[in-house]
């Protein structure tokens, strides 16, 4: 039976680990990167924002005059502090909705998406 | 014993004598004079075609077309006996209680009967259609096993159910010409004349009276049926051209006196592929995506409208059924994901499958068919029909669609895209229920309409129509067991009228 020596346990062990930090490192520096802005705080709801960009661009097209700022700021006064699937379901029996290349979404949802699609430029 | 009498045998110049003459043979025809048999009325039923397909016979359907798109005037509709019933689907499904009501948003809306009015006669035509015991909304409470209803909450729409024709085990649907043809082969009073085609409706002097039925034959043969009453039940394309054919007394045509006749044409427009369901959980239950059969019946639901939504939001009626698997695109899996999670759901094994409808369309006088100078085999004038769609139509059903997904996203089970907005995508997205309505509009006004209450035509003392051409609205059911229902109807009013 062929043995491995020492050495050649740290050599694979090593490799290894540069491989796992390139591929991690990799990613990070491949992620799309985005300049911070006043509403970074209601595009972190999204679970992905390159998704959630993506989405905005179809809302961006339905809705008029929108500004992030101002916009941001009536979103955070609706959502009041509440969790996101609250504040969203309560505003959908309300009937506040909007589309997003077809997709009928929760308004404050798709709004918030714009907002990503805003911040990625 | 009654009889299948061959017209290409009868004597040219020969005069047939009946107290009721039934044009056309098929569902309406052929429940009319089984309604019948048991009356001392002696009944000739007079179809065009044989007992199945003949092309030269179908040929005399051919007419032309303008406008929106729909399908050519032959294609839609079989002419032998059984009539379109050869090519029925078979799905069946009662008129709701505001079908029948006149609506402020609805213009031209409004019938003379209430559901009510055809309530009894239900049962009967569901048993001329074979399919089964009446469960409709109440199909929740036998279909536990199989599955159970879309969580949808409050709101607009709901799960509601189509029944479905049977003839066997293995054939479906009921094609009315086949499978009665022995019981009204037993109806001693009863001929049916195949292969007789009516070209004209003989009236008096004044136009107040059908004295005669020309009849004519592709071989040559011409004949006369004479009758104390008429009921045309050749379809809601072929009624409105013989009324409006038969001009020699009436220039405008018998019963044509207000210019109505061959008005308010309509059909279902069934817009395929019309939205993307999106279920979080999983695959609907079986019932939405095809037939079941249980207790009897063969059931499937869809998603409809309720009555408080269509007056809330002034929408016409329409039927939702969930059709085959889609995938989703880049953006629509990004939807997904992001909705599902804001939302705090998992969406991990979620469905994706298109939606198809029925949707019913506003009355419009000038959707219509007129005479051409063009003459088909027997000289009859051929048709023109002239289609119109309106956006607001399609506006309305989209309408419908938002409100389903908004109670998928409040209810937090799924979510829906809508895949049609410009007139051009709902046309290109444009099939048709062959169900041909309105033509002979029912009204208690002359002016507004051609047949009153009873069916009979304004102005004719003895002439009647049997059919969906006299629906003054349309609703979003198939219309077989509604005009079944009012043909029965039409049943025992001549019962009393007929001596």
């Amino acid at each position: 039976m062929k043995t491995v020596s020492r050495r050649q346990t740290l050599w694979l062990g090593g490799s290894a680990a540069v491989l796992v930090a390139g591929g991690v490192g990799g990613r990070l520096l491949l992620r799309k990167r985005y300049a911070p802005t006043p509403y970074d705080d209601l595009i972190a709801l999204a679970h992905d924002r390159d998704a959630a960009a993506q989405i905005g661009e179809t809302v961006l097209a339905e809705v008029d005059d929108f500004e992030p700022i101002a916009m941001a700021v009536r979103l955070r006064a609706r959502i009041a502090g509440r969790p996101l699937a609250t504040a969203l379901t309560d505003d959908v029996a309300k009937g506040h909705l909007v589309e997003g290349g077809g997709w009928v979404l929760p308004e404050m949802l798709g709004l918030i998406c714009a907002l990503a699609a805003k911040a990625a430029g | 014993m009654g009889a299948f009498i061959d017209a290409r045998t009868v004597p040219s110049g020969t005069v047939v004598h009946a107290d009721l003459a039934i044009v056309g043979g098929g569902p309406a025809g052929i429940s009319l004079a089984l309604a019948l048999a048991n009356t001392k009325l002696k009944v000739v039923l007079l179809e065009s075609g044989g007992m199945a397909f003949d092309a030269k016979t179908q040929s005399l359907y051919d007419g032309s077309k303008v406008g929106a798109p729909y399908v050519t005037l032959e294609a839609s509709r079989l002419r032998y006996l059984g009539g379109s019933s050869n090519h029925w689907g078979g799905w069946c499904r009662p008129l709701d209680a505001v079908d029948f009501e006149e609506r402020a948003w609805m213009p031209y809306s409004g019938w003379p009967i209430t559901k009510a009015d055809l309530d009894r006669h239900f049962v009967k035509a569901h048993e001329l259609c074979e399919a089964g015991t009446l469960y409709y909304d109440g199909a929740a409470k036998i279909t536990g096993s199989i599955g159970q209803p879309l969580a949808l909450g409050t709101g607009g729409l709901m799960t509601r159910w189509f029944q479905f024709s049977k003839m066997r085990s293995s054939v479906l649907p009921t094609h009315f010409g086949e499978r009665y043809a022995s019981d009204l082969k037993k109806v001693s009073r009863l001929a049916v004349y195949l292969w007789a085609n009516v070209t004209r409706l003989g009236l008096n002097p004044s136009g107040t009276y059908v004295r005669q039925l020309d009849v004519a034959t592709l071989d040559g043969k011409k004949f006369k049926v004479r009758a104390k009453a008429c009921v045309l039940a050749a379809g809601g394309i072929e009624v409105a051209r013989l009324l409006l054919a038969s001009n020699d007394v009436i220039k405008t045509g018998a019963g044509n006196s207000h210019d109505m006749v061959g008005r308010f044409f309509a059909d279902h427009p069934v817009p395929r592929d019309n939205a993307v369901l999106v279920l979080f959980g999983g695959e609907p239950a079986p019932f939405y995506l095809g037939n079941q059969t249980t207790h009897g019946a063969i059931l499937r639901a869809g998603l409809f409208p309720s009555e408080h939504f269509r007056r809330e939001h002034e929408v016409m009626a329409s039927s939702i059924t969930v059709e085959g698997k889609v995938e989703l695109d880049a953006l629509g899996k990004a939807a997904v994901a992001t909705t599902a999670n804001a939302l705090g759901v998992d969406a991990s094994s979620a469905s994706f499958h298109s939606l198809g409808c029925g949707m019913e369309i506003t009355p419009d006088p000038d959707r219509r068919l007129t005479l051409t100078n063009e003459r088909d085999a027997l000289g009859m004038p051929k048709l023109k029909l002239h289609m119109r769609l309106a956006d607001q139509d399609f506006a309305k059903y989209r309408l419908t669609l938002k409100e389903l997904g908004r109670q998928l996203l409040e209810s937090r089970i799924g979510m829906l895209k809508l895949n049609l907005r410009t007139r051009d995508e709902w046309y290109a997205s444009l099939d048709w229920g062959n169900h041909h309505m309105g033509t002979t509009r029912m009204s208690v006004d002359p002016k507004k309409g051609v047949v009153d209450a009873n069916l009979k035509v304004h102005g004719v003392a003895n002439l009647y129509v049997a059919g969906s051409s006299v629906f003054p609205t349309y609703g979003a059911a198939n219309p077989t067991v509604n005009l079944l229902a009012l043909v029965l109807r039409l049943a025992d009013h001549l019962k009393e009228e007929l001596p």
